[in-house]
């Protein structure tokens, strides 16, 4: 059995899901965190439940929310469980009418009942159910209380036929159902009254699917009967004629339900809200906090660890696995390929797995609280300015985690060309993969300011995608009203538990990359710095891989780096911005981080480190992101703008860099 | 109008429907039409964004839809 999950955004969908079906899907305290269709198995192992993106009404209005229509359009579905938010269940329930309209038998869970108890809601979860005449179970998804009476509910109980008609609309719309029905000759596998009202308030992608069964023509014909006759009799369109008789019926259960509201307590929530979302303070305490995030992941706290790894890989763990292929008599290409190849490579990588995980904890504590929506509420002003709206800040911020998932979070923003633009733009966010290649040049060039130069870097990221922004909306991407409205979710105490697997979660991918991918890759890059068109073992100016960045290395000389060195890294860092220190690990054939250091003051200058730093951060969305941002874009010719312009911007930027610096008499 | 009104006071909405169609469609989304009642949380420096409270649920909107929300004082 089919089993969809349903309910308003940041009800609590994925955290009963995550519940039900034991798997770790991502949860987030703001509106829009999952954005597609998840599919996960019930504990009994016989129902599947897909967890779906939040939405207010079926009738969407950003594409994560018409992921949800699409669904209920065209894919089977047997059962709905309705997550509602006890402590909003009036708007909550505007679409649980439209789930019993749609036919499909529906069991409501009510969630968030701490929440509501605390604000001083009295629910009745019998009266409510009787009420709305569908079974209905009280839960908290975030700590499982009830979950499991949910998930029996839902799978073993032959549930009753919803009741469709919970809602009257009155003569003029109830006939022009009747008269709806008659219009098909072969009948949709949907709820006639379900697409008829849909169609009424203006579902786009009801409209469309209609028009497979209906000639549009027709269609248009009776959608403006309908519409006149309610703005003749009622004097509004129809959709806020239909808004309104829902809202009769759901004031009415909540009457008959004796829903009360106690006294009302001020929750902690909005003391707080008068701190961070301050007139004056906002802003810096936004930029504070953001501040103390890098200063802990890449200097108090990260850097003595990853210190401690990077000697403990290249100290005992090197010494060990020599003496191991020693033992057993390995070959000197096995000994070579190990040693030189995949633990240079893999383990260079690796070193930095302790900041990685302290960056992608923040990222995680940031996105659990509730304060991801705060930072969007304060940054749209600057957003406004550049042509997007502050909800494309949060793609970006998701982007310093990992640029893959930040693009995904651009379906929530609305207005289609804010969201192409903050899809195009979150690639220049400094992601986790990028920080191991700063910590390398910084530690060889700027020990001193080391901090200070990987955070000009974060901000020259943020400050290019800025001013791409306004360069871009007001060329090729121009037009359209902009458009801002964001709910602002409750604070929560994040649990422990729960950031630890959500960072977890994230930080896997990174250890699992360097196991599978860079793994591979080192082995490649390795077997083509030992082989070159001389044959075998050759000395590493001969190999193929100095013939390949040889290639393109002179086009790198007016900014500082022309070497063939730089040319490869670049190269095999289109595949995975990690491979870049992978590569200069194995090519420049040295032990450890800190000879490796050394080593690269003879090939760089500081500047061209620099230099090479900045190019580094923009030159080329990697492989992933390419492909995500193909999918998202659906577009050809997007994907390979937002690769040409990182390119030249790259290139600009680092010449203006080196060459300025030069003229400043930097060296 | 909403968005004269100062931090903290209380007001009730009565018209709704000068304000552009998506922006009013993601408000109704959110339960605020006309009829409900909301308070002004604060307002964000350099005409930047206003929030406001309504049944316990704070939203963010911009001024320029702000201003076309025809209100009465509470
Ligand atoms: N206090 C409380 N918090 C909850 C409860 N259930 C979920 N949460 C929290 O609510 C937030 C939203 O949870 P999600 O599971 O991501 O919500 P969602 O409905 O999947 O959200 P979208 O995917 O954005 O639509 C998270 O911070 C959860 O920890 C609950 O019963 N009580
Ligand atoms: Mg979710």
């Amino acid at each position: 059995m089919d089993i969809a999950l349903i309910g308003n955004p940041n009800t609590g969908k994925t955290s009963l899901f995550n519940n039900l079906t034991g798997s770790y899907e991502y949860v987030g305290n703001w509106s829009g965190v999952t954005v597609e269709k998840k599919v996960g198995q019930f504990k009994n192992k016989k129902d599947k439940l897909i967890d779906l993106p939040g939405i207010y009404s079926l009738t969407p209005l950003s594409k994560d929310e018409g992921v949800v229509t699409q669904f209920l359009l065209s894919e089977n579905v047997d059962k709905m469980i309705n997550i509602l938010d006890a402590s909003q269940l009036e708007r909550n329930l505007h679409l649980t009418i439209q789930l019993l309209e749609y036919g499909k038998p529906v069991v409501i869970g009510l969630n968030m009942m701490d929440v509501a108890l605390k604000r001083g809601f009295q629910i009745e979860p019998n009266q409510l159910s009787n009420q709305i005449g569908i079974p209905l179970k009280p839960v908290i998804a975030r700590t499982g209380k009830g979950c499991d009476m949910l998930a029996e509910a839902v799978t073993s109980e032959r549930l009753p036929e919803p009741n469709a008609r919970i809602v009257d609309y009155g003569k003029d719309i109830e006939e022009a159902i009747l008269r709806f029905e008659k219009l098909f000759d072969n009948k949709p596998n949907q709820s006639t009254r379900w697409l008829a009202l849909q169609m009424f308030e203006g579902n786009q992608y009801v409209i469309k699917y209609l028009e497979n069964y209906i000639e549009s023509e027709q269609l248009n014909q009776f959608l403006l009967e309908i519409k006149d006759a309610i703005k003749k009799s009622a004097g509004t369109s129809i959709d806020q004629f239909i808004f309104r008789k829902r809202k009769e019926t759901i004031n009415q259960i909540m009457t008959d339900a004796y829903i009360k509201r106690e006294q009302i307590i001020t929750p902690l929530s909005e003391k707080i809200d008068a701190i961070v979302t301050n007139k004056i303070l906002g802003l810096p305490i936004f930029f504070l906090l953001m501040y103390l995030m890098f200063m802990l992941t890449f200097d108090w706290l990260g850097f003595p660890l990853s210190d401690l790894l990077d000697g403990f890989i290249t100290g005992p763990l090197s010494q060990t696995i020599e003496n191991l292929l020693q033992a057993a008599g390995a070959s000197a290409f096995i000994h070579s390929l190990i040693l030189d190849g995949i633990v240079a490579g893999v383990g260079g990588v690796l070193v930095f797995v302790p900041q990685i995980f302290i960056l992608f904890f923040f990222i995680s504590l940031l996105e659990d609280s509730g304060y991801m929506a705060r930072v969007a509420l304060v940054m749209d002003r600057l957003m406004e300015a550049v042509g997007l709206n502050g909800k494309a800040f949060i793609p970006m911020m998701i982007g310093f985690g990992c640029n893959v998932p930040g693009i995904m979070a651009a379906r929530t923003i609305e207005t289609p060309k804010e969201r192409l633009l903050t899809i195009l733009l979150t690639p220049l966010m400094s992601c986790s993969a990028r920080l191991p290649v700063y910590a390398l040049f910084v530690g060889a060039f700027f020990v001193q300011q080391k901090a200070f130069i990987v955070l000009s870097l974060y901000i020259l990221g943020i400050a290019v995608a800025l001013i791409l922004a306004k360069l871009f909306s007001s060329t090729i991407l121009k037009g359209e009203t902009s458009f801002f409205v964001i709910e602002l979710p409750p604070y929560r105490l994040p649990q422990f538990q729960a950031l630890w697997r959500s960072t977890w979660d994230k930080g896997k991918g990174f250890v699992k990359k360097a196991g599978t991918f860079i793994f591979a890759g080192s082995v490649f890059i390795w077997l083509l710095s030992y082989i070159g068109p001389g044959g075998m073992d050759v000395a590493l100016d001969d190999s193929y891989l100095a013939a390949i960045g040889g290639f393109i290395a002179p086009l790198f000389e007016p900014i500082g780096f022309n070497t063939w060195q730089a040319g490869a890294s670049l190269i095999t860092g289109f595949l995975a911005k990690e491979a870049i220190i992978s590569t200069m690990n194995i090519i420049y054939f040295v032990p450890d981080e800190a000879s490796l250091q050394g080593l690269l003051s003879d090939y760089f200058t500081p500047l061209a480190g620099y230099s090479f730093m900045v190019f580094i951060l923009l030159y080329i969305p990697c492989l992933a992101t390419v492909a995500t941002i193909y999918k998202e874009t659906g577009s050809k010719k997007w994907t390979a703008f937002s690769m040409v312009y990182a390119l030249i911007a790259a290139y600009l930027l680092a010449l203006i860099i080196y060459q300025g610096g030069k003229l400043l008499g930097f060296m | 109008m909403l968005g004269k009104l100062n931090k903290g006071e209380k007001c009730k909405i009565i018209d709704i429907s000068r304000i552009d169609l998506l922006v009013r469609r993601r408000l109704l989304d959110l339960g605020i039409t006309e009829g409900t009642e909301v308070c002004i949380k604060c307002y964000m420096p350099f005409g930047g964004p206003i929030m406001v409270e309504s049944c316990g649920q704070c939203i963010g909107i911009r001024r320029v839809e702000a201003v076309q929300i025809e209100v009465e004082r509470l």
